[in-house]
């Protein structure tokens, strides 16, 4: 039998990624807030969203900044008013997740991927 | 092959034992790497300072480079694949008693001891060794690469995950999911039970000899020792950065999140970097790409240092870094087997490995002791860049063939 090369490099690292963004994409999902929850959170809003558009949300959802991430479409805010994740999203954000103990900016990429997917099957 | 047990079986066949052990080594590599996540929640939750999570850390970097001969030696007697299955209870077992356990000493033990020594006999060294035997020598290198790859993929892609699961399901049950999936090591390693040391014949070539005769010819030989020198500067260069180049960069101005993902170029360069190393060590020597390796290291550190600190050549260094993290591996582990072939390969690369933590505890220790002394890390930087030399220097004159003890007569 024949020794495997590189093609077998190549398709197993693919299809580990593949298995490796489906198992973080159903993770995410159970790391969405529900709409009722308030505190620190990850605010995803439409990658090319402009900056003002998102204060400007941010504001009429009552959000405080708490600091921006890498990404301008990711923010990291929070409030102690009840409800914050689901006044964002009815303000235009994407999604609302909790803050995760990586960068926010890989954090928001999964987020707004299992936005767009939650959104889809809506 | 050395092996007598049935090459008919389909899970025999050569894709599936090198893929099987691959996976063995991403889990081993990826589940340790996202236990840094939970230093901050476990501390919170039990009300513990840092240090006593850390030094559990600390312990199981220590217990990892000590046991890692042990490892080996078991590994040449019994197989390697009952040692990665051995290992994986203990990795088990320890990961679990961090989540249950509210006292430092438990915690130390599970974490630190536990952890740390299932780490070492699941470790793709062990991996590597039992890959050894089992392809032939022009395939040899390129299954260390992969190896090698397929730890640093484990790192890269586990992080998220650990962090991503802690924020799902909080860090108790964050840290039960990946203790499990330490479980899946045991299924992994049973392809590798086609190679089986404890019932194989001495590999064809090899002279016979006791393990303790082995080890005291390896310790005799010049280039192993330079070799294992060489080794320590690896680990002290790679756990300097690991550890110190994140507050380096804050200090630079540089933002939290930005050295976060400079971090992450790090391990997905190094998935690249170690493969290539794999293939190339399987095309001639290995001493002269190794001690170039070093080279690159030192220059990449000096530019580094001496050009602006901006985030643009920040993510150039960690990217450059990366692609020259692990592929030290391959090629020493190569130039291991090259001198003293298989049959006692897990035993001699374990000793080898032992002084690359060695390094590490100094990389990580003087970093820090030296800051707090000058109040800058350029005397370590200057350090590491002069060990890079050092290292780049010793390799050159190994003499990369078969020790004369070492080949049957």
């Amino acid at each position: 039998m024949g020794w495997p090369g590189h093609r077998l490099a190549l398709g197993f690292f693919a299809i580990v990624l593949v298995v490796w963004i489906g198992v973080m994409a159903y993770v995410m999902r159970h790391a969405a807030l529900p709409p009722e929850a308030t505190g620190a959170m990850l605010a995803v809003f439409e990658p090319g969203t402009p900056e003002d558009q998102i204060f400007a949300s941010l504001t009429r959802a009552e959000a405080r900044i708490v600091r921006p991430s890498a990404l301008g479409f990711i923010w990291i805010v929070t409030s102690e008013e009840p409800g914050l994740a689901g006044r964002l999203v009815s303000e235009g954000a994407a999604g609302a997740y909790r803050d995760l103990p990586i960068s926010p900016a890989i954090a928001g990429c999964f987020a707004l991927a299992d936005a767009k997917v939650a959104n889809f099957l809506e | 092959m050395t092996s007598t047990a049935s090459p008919l079986r389909w899970y025999y066949a050569p894709a599936i034992v090198v893929i099987a052990g691959c996976l063995v080594a991403m889990v081993n590599f990826g589940v340790r790497s996202s236990f840094g996540l939970f230093t901050a929640p476990i501390s919170e939750a039990h009300a513990w300072p840092r240090e006593i999570f850390s030094f559990a850390l600390a312990m199981q970097n220590l217990l990892w480079g000590v046991a890692t001969p042990v490892a080996g030696m078991l590994a040449d007697r019994y197989g390697a694949a009952r040692v990665v299955m051995v290992g994986a209870c203990f990795y088990f077992l320890g990961t679990v008693m961090m989540a249950f356990t509210d006292t430092p000493l438990f915690f130390t033990i599970g974490g630190g001891v536990l952890a740390g020594i299932g780490v070492a006999m699941s470790s793709f060294g062990i991996v590597m060794a039992a890959l050894g035997r089992m392809v032939p020598p022009s395939r040899r290198s390129w299954a260390f690469g992969i190896a090698t790859a397929s730890g640093s993929m484990g790192q890269f892609i586990f992080a998220p995950l650990g962090a991503a699961l802690i924020s799902a399901y909080g860090w108790h049950n964050a840290l039960l999911i990946l203790a499990a999936s330490t479980l899946l090591i045991i299924v992994f390693a049973l392809p590798l039970m086609v190679q089986n040391t404890s019932q194989s014949a001495r590999p064809a070539g090899e002279a016979e000899m006791t393990m303790r005769q082995a080890i005291g010819i390896a310790f005799g030989h010049k280039s192993y020792l330079l070799l294992t020198a060489g080794f320590f500067v690896c680990g002290f260069q790679l756990a300097f950065i690991t550890v110190h180049l994140p507050p380096y960069l804050a200090e630079h101005g540089i933002s939290k999140e930005f050295a976060g993902i400079a971090m992450g170029a790090i391990g997905l360069f190094n998935v690249a970097g170690s493969y290539i190393s794999g293939m190339i060590g399987g095309r001639g020597e290995k001493r002269v790409p190794l001690s170039v390796i070093y080279i690159l290291r030192s220059i990449a550190v000096a530019a580094f240092i001496l050009l602006p600190i901006t985030p643009v050549t920040t993510l150039i260094f960690t990217a450059t870094m990366g692609f020259l993290w692990l592929s030290t591996v391959p090629l020493t582990m190569g130039i291991v087997t090259v001198m003293f072939g298989t049959r006692y390969m897990a035993t001699l690369y374990g000793f080898v490995f032992l002084s690359h933590q060695v390094g590490s505890f100094f990389g990580v220790w003087l970093g820090g002791r030296l800051y707090d002394q000058f109040g800058s890390y350029d005397i370590v930087w200057w350090m590491s860049i002069g060990l890079g030399l050092f290292a780049a220097a010793i390799n050159l004159p190994i003499r990369e063939q078969r020790s004369p003890q070492f080949a049957a007569a």
